[in-house]
């Protein structure tokens, strides 16, 4: 049986140079699907809402299928 | 994406009374030596109806003190505790309380004590043995109706509390640490009941628990308060839109756990605390 052959991803490495990579897109020019501007509508509404908290996004099967959080508030 | 906003929507909060309020209570206990120490001071909060609360705090801070005062099992030293809009002058029917210890009756079975308690609040004879045989079912426990309370393990016997508090249809159960003194297990197996129990009753039940188990909180309320070491006070209030049933390894569950504990060294390592 052959050996599994470990693939290197395309990500650069934090704090090393990678002048392979692309520069990072200006944010105009991202393109985004239905689907995608529906989720970044939604978490935009979730950080209007909250000051303080965490904001978790469960993705399944590459699909964002759930939005959660949980805000915090100082009462003393 | 479904309908992922959904979760983010908490209870009903009906715009007008709250179902549970406390406002600005403080009780204060007399020591066997005479000397009277404050228990909680000045703490209000509301819970609306078919919200989960959990109340969360360090051993001796006035969880017990807070939630005996809205059982009507003890008056406050000052401020008020309200039930509907109404001051709360006794226990009743209408909240149900679990406590560390089940307090089941030891001479009577598992579904006599049941049955007892909705004889209590005068269901009629077929139909309460067809309610006390629905609740110990949702429970797990339909096979052991007959069985008296030593003959079963601790778990059991508190799930067997949980469904004569649930088989009566309280519109409030207060739990005072009613798993603290069970083995990790068949605390979580609980949980799940009591999340359960919560989603089942469709917003028509109130739960308020009181704990000094953080993932417990977590894992079970849509508000978790926490307060402060003697006379203590509310420091912090989460409030966690996440759907049920949550599990312990659940992202969100474990970070407002750690950040929870984070708040709670901090306030213990407070120079004047």
């Amino acid at each position: 049986m052959p050996a599994a052959r470990h693939e290197p991803g395309r990500r650069s490495i934090p704090g090393m140079s990678d002048t392979t990579e692309p520069a990072e897109p200006a944010l105009e020019e991202i393109e985004l699907t239905d689907e995608e501007r529906v989720v970044l509508a939604r978490v935009a509404e979730v950080l209007r809402r909250i000051n303080f908290g965490t904001v978790v996004l469960v993705v399944q099967d590459g699909k964002v299928v759930q939005i959660e959080m949980a805000e915090k508030f100082r009462l003393r | 994406m479904s309908d992922a906003t959904a979760t983010l929507t908490p209870p009903a909060r009906e715009a007008g009374v709250p179902k549970l309020s406390v406002d600005a209570l403080t009780v204060e206990r007399t020591l066997a030596s005479g000397e009277r120490i404050v228990a909680a001071r000045d703490v209000s909060f509301d819970i609306a109806a078919g919200e989960f609360v959990c109340l969360l705090g360090p051993s001796g801070c006035g969880k017990t003190s807070i939630l005996n005062v809205l059982a009507g099992l003890d008056r406050p030293s000052a401020g008020r505790a309200l039930l509907d809009g109404s001051p709360i002058v006794g226990p009743g029917p209408d909240r149900a309380v679990l406590f560390q210890d089940p307090a089941l009756f030891p001479w009577l079975s598992v579904r006599a004590n049941v049955e007892l308690a909705l004889e209590l609040i005068g269901v009629d004879g077929q139909d309460r043995r067809e309610r006390a045989r629905a609740a110990l079912a949702s429970v797990g426990l339909d096979d052991l109706l007959d069985a008296q309370p030593h003959e079963l393990s601790a778990g059991m016997r508190q799930r067997a509390a949980l469904a004569r508090a649930l088989a009566c249809e309280p519109s409030v159960v207060l739990g005072d640490e009613p798993f603290g003194v069970l083995d990790a297990q068949t605390r979580e197996l609980l949980q799940n009941e009591v999340q359960r129990a919560w989603m089942g009753s469709g917003g028509r039940t109130t739960f308020l628990f009181i704990t000094h188990n953080v993932r417990e909180a977590v894992l079970l309320a849509d508000r978790v308060l926490v307060m402060s070491a003697r006379p203590g006070r509310l420091l912090e209030e989460f409030r966690i839109h996440a759907p049920r049933p949550r599990d312990l390894d659940d992202v969100l569950v474990g970070r407002v756990v750690s950040e929870i504990h984070a708040l709670m060294l901090r306030e213990l390592e407070r120079p004047d605390a």
